[in-house]
């Protein structure tokens, strides 16, 4: 009985000396889909959306932060310019936390000004997906996000044009009117 | 009146074509193609370098030096990788007392250096690690190439105390090691 109790007593402190330590030499281990992604014919003025996948590998739960990152030139895809404007670019949520072994979507959204100075442009930037950590060595991954803006500016709802047409419409009917009432207008 | 709907009618009619291609133009598809549905991912199977009390003006390397960590590629795209540093700061106020990291590996007054070197990199030997984000693997100039998956390679730290700097302060910092599809 006594060394029954002294065995459960060696257990317990083994566990206090050792849980710690295998706690601490979790190594970093995660993933994130897809690797690139492409927007074709972008017109300024627009906004899309698609989604990224972070895979939690590891054993723990972990909080994933979101960033952009403008690349250098030699690091772009050839013929890719730097995106001009790192706002233009948001994440549905600054960070998030994902489940050890799950997996955990985030939102990104391009938007473009509607100016005609962005259209017809081949843009790069890279979207950072980093693992919270105080240790000495961390983890980055980066998603190439190319751009390629439509040579047309977007079209909203444009008031003015809108404005335009009704007031053609009438000076054209009222233009129209006034002909044709002098044409049948006895002499 | 059948004079008035006429008239308007025809006015809608030439308004309608002079607006109508302007806003066709404007309805292009957007595409969004998510390349390969490919998964990037690397793994470091050390993360934590416990130093304990250092003294100034002094180096310290991993143990073992150049084989202390292993990065693997463990998604289904070839990267490129890159590393990072930052400066060193006190764990008990970090707004406080730092030590800045050196832009090239040397020391000086609250000024340390880092630096890394990868198993079998013999043309560069140990590379100062800055807070600009460098070449990793591969490397301009060299004949490396991409990592693909399933690939390792191991990697150890070296560390350069400060010439002079405040005793008796836990100080921490992070280096973060990148990787982008190739």
């Amino acid at each position: 009985m006594v060394g029954h109790i002294k065995l459960a007593g060696l257990i317990a402190a083994l566990l206090v000396i050792f849980l710690p330590s295998f706690t601490l030499a979790q190594d970093v281990n995660f993933g994130v889909a897809p690797a690139e992604v492409k927007i074709d014919n972008l017109p300024p003025g627009e906004t899309t959306e698609f989604e990224l996948t972070i895979n939690n590998k590891d054993e723990i739960a972990h909080v994933f932060t979101f960033t952009t990152f403008q690349p250098p030139e030699e690091e772009r895809e050839e013929g890719m310019a730097e995106f001009p404007d790192d706002s233009w670019i948001s994440f549905s949520s600054p960070e998030i936390e994902v489940a050890a072994n799950s997996q955990a979507n985030v939102t990104v959204t391009a938007a473009i000004p509607q100016e005609q100075k962005w259209a017809g442009e081949d843009w790069e930037i890279w979207l950072g997906v980093a693992a919270e950590s105080s240790d000495v060595l961390g983890i980055k991954l980066y998603v190439r996000l190319l751009v390629f803006t439509n040579p047309v500016v977007g079209s909203k709802f444009n008031i003015g044009l809108f404005a335009g047409i009704a007031v053609a419409i009438v000076l054209l009917g009222y233009g129209g009117y006034y002909y044709f009432r002098r044409k049948t207008k006895p002499e | 009146m059948k004079v008035i709907i006429t008239s308007i009618v025809v006015a809608i009619i030439l308004a309608l074509i002079f607006s109508l291609p302007a806003l066709a133009q404007d309805s292009g598809t957007i595409t969004i193609t998510m390349t390969g549905a490919n998964e990037i991912s690397i793994s470091l199977d050390k993360t934590q370098w416990p130093l304990g009390n250092v003294a100034s003006n002094t180096e310290y390397e991993t143990s073992p030096p150049i084989e202390w960590c292993t990065l693997t590629v463990e998604g289904n795209c070839n990267v490129n990788t890159f590393i990072v540093g930052d400066d060193a700061k006190w764990v008990s106020n970090p707004g406080a007392y730092k030590w800045t990291l050196s832009n090239d590996g040397t020391n000086g007054e609250h000024i340390y250096g880092l630096w890394f070197r990868i198993s079998g990199d013999t043309a560069r030997g140990y590379v100062p690690i800055t807070k600009t984000q460098g070449e990793f693997w591969p490397y301009s100039g060299g004949s490396g190439s991409s990592l693909a998956p399933g690939d390792t390679k191991q990697f150890g730290l070296r560390l350069l105390t400060p010439t002079y700097f405040v005793s008796g302060r836990q100080m921490q910092t992070q280096i973060t090691i990148s990787a982008v599809a190739a």
